[in-house]
């Protein structure tokens, strides 16, 4: 016998193994992936009238390059009290389905952070909204870097970047994937050719309903694998 | 007689508490620290255990101090939810730690060899 005999209760690999298999289970037990993307969808294409009916268009009828400027209202007032409403919905969705489950819910430093970073976002748009010149000065074109921050602190952006923090709670290798992918859909932004022009109105229809079916794909995604686990 | 072997010095195997250091009991103690709270019937799923054997376990960690159980009804149906307390958490820390250095000395007196 040596000195570095195996004590009763089992080889200590086999015990440490035996230790992480388990918490990788609950963990897997606990995701509930798809109720966080789904809801986040439903958000995304419910804000899609409020976005173009709530834009406020100034076009001035004498300018001869036909220049407009908008200023979208009903983004500012939609997303804010919106995506509180689906961070709580979530977390209560997520606390439902664990219990049934038999286990406890891990979100809330999701939800938090969501919250929070929905707080950012909308006192960032006042502070910049309060600090527009007025009339408009035209940036044209519009920094590339300008572009990117601004798409960041958009509700679109906000959403990859909480999702990034559900991806570490549930050690969800497949989510932390598919959130890169959300994201730079959401802020290079992809439009797989898709533009319209035509309205100002609708400028920035087609990438929404690109970002919200990202998210729809995703969730019916997740969905589909918990079903076949 | 020997001198007293210091702290630092001691076989990892000495700084396992019996309590945690059995199968069964190590894995309710992981299961109710990734769930934060874990029912019965999860338990006595995941560990295959009956329904006596996971409450004579139970029991054993609720006397140490380790395991919180709370009774209650969801419908007709009782149900009872596991949390780990302070102590608990400490323990199963405790325990991993002890098992890694256990580990280590093991890979340690092999290559020696």
């Amino acid at each position: 016998m040596t000195t570095d005999s195996v004590p009763a209760g089992g080889d200590p690999r086999r015990l440490l193994a035996d230790t992480r298999d388990l918490a990788r289970k609950v963990r897997l037990d606990q995701r509930v992936t798809w109720v966080a993307l789904l809801v986040l969808a439903g958000v995304t294409f419910l804000a899609i009238p409020f976005d173009v009916f709530g834009m406020k268009v100034d076009c001035v009828n004498n300018d001869p390059s036909g220049s407009c400027s908008f200023d979208r209202q009903g983004v500012l007032f939609f997303w804010p009290v919106a995506l509180l409403i689906a961070y709580a919905i979530i977390a209560l969705l997520y606390v439902r389905v664990a219990r049934t489950r038999g286990v406890g819910a891990r979100v809330m430093p999701y939800v938090i952070t969501g919250a929070v970073l929905t707080v950012l976002f909308t006192v960032t748009w006042f502070v910049v909204r309060a600090n527009l010149p007025d009339p408009p000065v035209s940036l044209d074109p519009t920094p590339g870097w300008v572009l990117f921050l601004d798409r960041l602190i958009a509700p679109w952006g906000v959403i990859g970047l909480a999702l990034l923090v559900l991806a570490w709670l549930e050690r969800n290798v497949a989510l932390l994937v598919f959130t890169l992918a959300y994201l730079a859909v959401a802020l290079v932004p992809v439009d797989f050719g898709w533009q319209m022009h035509s309205n100002i109105r609708t400028e920035f229809l087609p990438q929404q309903i690109i970002n919200g079916t990202v998210l729809l794909l995703g969730g019916i995604g997740f969905a589909v694998a918990r079903r076949r686990r | 007689m020997t001198a007293p072997t210091p702290a630092s010095e001691a076989h990892p195997a000495n700084g396992l508490d019996e309590v945690v250091h059995q199968r069964v009991r190590l894995g309710i103690l992981t299961i109710a620290h990734e769930a934060r709270k874990v029912e019965f019937g999860y338990l006595r799923t995941q560990l295959d255990l009956t329904a006596g054997n996971l409450s004579k376990h139970l029991s054993v960690l609720e006397a140490a101090g380790l395991v919180n159980l709370e009774k209650g009804y969801e419908g007709r149906r009782g149900r009872t939810w596991i949390t780990l307390t302070g102590a608990g958490d400490a323990a199963l820390a405790e325990e991993i730690g002890q098992l890694k250095q256990l580990i280590a000395r093991v890979e340690t007196t092999r290559e020696d060899r």
